[in-house]
């Protein structure tokens, strides 16, 4: 299966494989799914979730029996990565919410990913026990210590087969580097350092020192009043160890060199698109502000997200972004509702496709776009559960804005705003998605013929 | 899914969120605050554009009657150093022309009333359909000199006479202006090109600063013209911007622009019964020198924020220094007699001036203070011949605290 070729937006037809998650309406807050991440090599999905939950998928093997069902992915690993803490310093509560995972590329046969909160970064170790030693002297079955003196005999222990057990362990804890509230990590290629961003600074860590970090980044000010702007998302290159970029919540994204200087707070490159004075309005601040930042998995082109557009952006060129898809500007009028409800902080994500030629975003109503970069052509879909029978065909929605509302179509009116889709990712290699949906899991692939 | 978009809901919805996010799960959340306070920036300067075009227009009227008076009478000098809102000390003589009691003298101040509310309603649409074209022409939002200022001013000002108009600086108040001319530059970039509307009188708009002054004494022709013309014009621009959703109705760039000001005192006319109220300005004088433009002060670099202090000391108010305290206490903050939600929603304001009560409310405002920092601080002294009555503490008070004083949601972050 190639990605991209013949996988255009619009020829692609997605359908669905599966849902994770309950059903029933009373799920709690804390199943609420705050991150999806797919691993280097897609066999893995985490998710984490609001509760400092992670919960790990792993693809089983394709049969034979069924060969026009490909893969699908059931639970691996399920732990607890992050408890609620208390700042008795400052009285604050901090949440266990992930904000992010990020898988490192694999090893050995045990699987890691960084896993983060608000303030303190996890390394787990996540491998597999398929044996169990048996036959101890000084312990018995059920590991109780035995008396030295009713030993008579001695054996050697042996390794049996035992049901296969997933353990997750944290490895390291990165703790008491971040006073505001981290958004982004992100593992450098050269598998031995990754970054941490909050609103303020940006720290660089190595994996094997917990009690140290370098800020590499600082944009606080001398004086708080003078603050103007925060860092939204951060991501080392895909490829050059030595660069990242960070956006703000101005709008702007800062690509720095770490081999300029220790402090990174001179960028190499400033992007920027000039404001468009007549959508000058009371919110302009908020949507202009970036909620993520992609690189492209050959390392040439960054994608943005912002309230209602996702940009692609050329790093050779800074002064505007050399695509814009609007995901949903039938918002554009609906601001001052979105701010009272809070709905115009949502921080959408964005995904490339494995051969970045598809870009993919959530909306509201539980719709999600996909915009193909050589056809220009896009698609909206959406998650719910009913959709949900195995490997039914997505059908394209499309809100409607104007007056007369046709028979398929949803007028902006109706659009429900607590079903977001903020988290989305997209298996490195295949067609295959994965869509947060509130608590909700949904897996969709592409139709195979 | 409408609301109200002007800009008084829009600052006690924005100010009741920065409250609410103090008692949030997880602690203060600094991104979402600092783009709330952005909200509150843009809607404050909506809400000070309409006010001071509004006194304008008033004054002006009020003016044309004095004139006629003055021939019969000879002005009081005492007059002189009281301004019309915000006004500088220092300003033009001629700017103190302005004093309010002018405005109320004689018994006509009531005949005139249904006229002059014709007037402001006119002088309102004329303002914002000067404002929306000047929106479409500007290349960045921020508050920019003598243009906008003028703008403010333009709708229905007679061209230019020095001390035309005395409102300069709420900007006091305001954040530091980035505009061009107060790097020396001149005004081109903020004038709106072929706009039709240019900014008019602005020598008598323009901040004291002498490089821009003369820069904005340079037009002074066309503006001549543009009031007639716009006032032709507003009838049918009036309904535009109205039905603009999501669109704040023009005034984009606004007397925050004004840029230089050092006064420390606000006196404050109600239009209405025409009492005059002098305020102890809620602004820090820090954050007047901060601003580059400020030549009572001569600092050199401008402030690139919401508000900047660069430099100075910062001053610690008692109110601002139990910040930490009050994080648990946040509910104390709530403490108006209805045990919800701590600001009602104000209504649509009369253009009255308010006059903060320190005995009875003083702990209220206290509170305020402490989340937004020393800028409320100014509001708690008033004048002892202030006779306005306390106004409840709610979100119209507060609002209105927020229009009056300098960077105070700037200082919500910092309380965090």
């Amino acid at each position: 299966m190639i990605p991209g070729i013949g996988a255009l937006a619009q020829d692609t037809l997605w359908c669905f494989s599966q849902v994770k998650g309950t059903i029933e309406i009373g799920a709690t807050e804390a199943d609420i799914i705050s991150t999806v991440e797919f691993n280097h090599t897609g066999e893995l999905l985490a998710t984490g979730d609001k509760g400092g939950r992670v919960v790990i998928f792993q693809r089983e093997q394709e049969s034979k029996n069924q060969v026009h069902r490909r893969g699908e992915y059931n639970v691996y690993s399920t732990f607890q990565s992050h408890e609620p803490e208390f700042d008795y310093l400052k009285s604050l509560e901090i949440e266990e919410k992930i904000n992010k995972i990020r898988w490192l590329p694999q090893q050995n046969a045990a699987y890691f990913l960084l896993s983060t909160n608000d303030k303190t970064v996890k390394l787990w170790k996540v491998s597999e026990r398929d044996k169990r030693p048996e036959g101890y002297n000084l312990k018995d079955e059920e590991g109780r210590l035995r008396d030295p003196a009713t030993i008579t005999t001695l054996r050697v222990p042996v390794l049996r087969p035992m049901d296969l057990m997933v353990e997750a362990t944290p490895r390291r804890v990165f703790a008491n580097a971040h006073t505001y509230h981290i958004n982004s990590i992100s593992v450098n290629s050269d598998y031995e350092t990754y970054m941490s961003a909050d609103d303020l600074r940006i720290n660089l860590w190595n994996f094997e020192i917990t009690n140290q970090s370098f800020n590499i980044v600082d944009i606080k000010p001398a004086n708080m009043e003078e603050l103007t702007e925060v860092i939204t998302a951060a991501e080392f290159h895909p490829h050059h160890c030595n660069t990242f970029v960070y956006s703000s919540s101005k709008g702007t994204i800062r690509l720095c060199d770490m081999r300029a200087s220790a402090l990174c707070d001179r960028h190499t490159k400033f992007f920027e698109e000039p404001e468009d004075p007549s959508n000058r309005s009371f919110f302009s601040e908020i949507i202009s502000s970036i909620s993520d930042v992609k690189f492209s998995h050959s390392g040439r082109y960054i994608m943005t997200r912002d309230y209602l557009t996702v940009k692609v952006w050329d790093l050779n060129m800074e002064n505007r972004p050399i695509e814009t898809y609007q995901v949903h500007d039938y918002l554009r009028s609906k601001l001052c509702s979105l701010y009272e409800n809070d709905c115009i902080f949502d921080k959408f994500e964005c995904v490339w496709n494995g051969s970045d030629s598809v870009i993919m975003t959530g909306s509201y109503n539980n719709f999600f776009r996909m915009f193909d970069r050589n056809t220009k052509r896009d698609v909206t879909l959406e998650a719910s559960r009913e959709n949900s029978k195995p490997r039914a065909i997505l059908k394209p929605r499309k809100v409607c804005v104007g007056g007369k509302r046709r028979k398929d179509e949803i007028s902006v009116d109706s659009l429900d705003f607590s079903k977001k889709i903020l988290h989305t990712a997209w298996h490195p290699s295949e067609n295959i998605i994965a869509v947060a949906a509130t608590n909700n899991l949904y897996i969709f692939q592409d139709k195979v013929n | 899914m409408e609301c109200a978009l002007d800009a008084q809901s829009l600052i006690s919805i924005s100010l009741r969120k920065i409250h609410s996010s103090r008692t949030q799960r997880g602690g203060i959340k600094l991104h979402k605050n600092l783009l709330v306070s952005y909200v509150l920036r843009n809607a404050r300067q909506l809400y000070l554009s309409e006010r001071y075009a509004e006194l304008y227009r008033r004054q002006q009227q009020q003016q044309q009657q004095q004139q006629q008076q003055q021939q019969q009478q000879q002005q009081p000098p005492h007059h002189q150093h009281q301004h019309l809102a915000y006004a500088a000390p220092g300003m033009p003589a001629s700017a103190a022309d302005f004093g309010p009691l002018q405005l109320g003298g004689g018994g006509d101040a009531e005949a005139r009333e249904p006229a002059a509310r014709h007037q402001l309603h006119q002088l309102h649409q004329l303002h914002q359909l000067h404002l929306q074209q000047q929106l479409h022409q500007h290349q960045h939002p921020a508050p920019r000199g003598c243009a906008a200022a003028a703008a403010a001013a333009a709708a229905g000002a007679p061209a230019g006479g020095a001390g035309a108009l005395s409102e300069l600086p709420g900007c006091a108040a305001l954040q530091p202006p980035h505009g061009a001319p107060h790097r020396g530059q001149p005004l081109e970039p903020l004038q709106p090109g072929p706009a039709p509307l240019p900014p008019p009188a602005p020598a008598a708009l323009c901040p004291r600063d002498p490089r821009a002054s003369a820069a904005c004494s340079a037009p002074s022709a066309p503006p001549a013209a543009a009031p007639q013309a716009a006032a032709g014009a507003s009838p049918p621009a009036s309904p535009a911007p109205a039905s603009s959703p999501g669109f704040y109705r023009g005034a984009y760039p606004a007397p925050s622009d004004f840029g230089v000001h050092c006064s420390s005192q606000t006196t404050v006319l109600d239009l209405d019964t025409h009492v005059v109220t002098t305020v102890e300005n809620g602004y820090l004088h820090q954050d007047c020198c901060a601003s580059a433009h400020c030549p009572c002060c001569g600092q050199g670099a401008p402030g690139p924020g919401l508000a900047s202090a660069a430099g100075c000391k910062r001053k610690y108010y008692p109110g601002q220094e139990e910040d930490e305290d009050d994080e648990e206490d946040a509910g104390d903050l709530g403490a108006e007699p209805p045990g919800g939600a701590p600001f009602a929603p104000c209504k649509r304001a009369r253009f009255e001036d308010f006059c903060p009560d320190s005995s009875p409310d003083a702990s209220n405002i206290s509170n305020l203070i402490s989340i937004f920092g020393s800028g409320f601080s100014g509001l708690v002294s008033r004048q002892p011949d202030s006779s306005e009555q306390p106004p409840p503490l709610n979100g119209q008070l507060c609002a209105k605290q927020a229009l009056a004083s300098l960077g105070a949601w700037t200082r919500a972050i910092v309380a965090f």
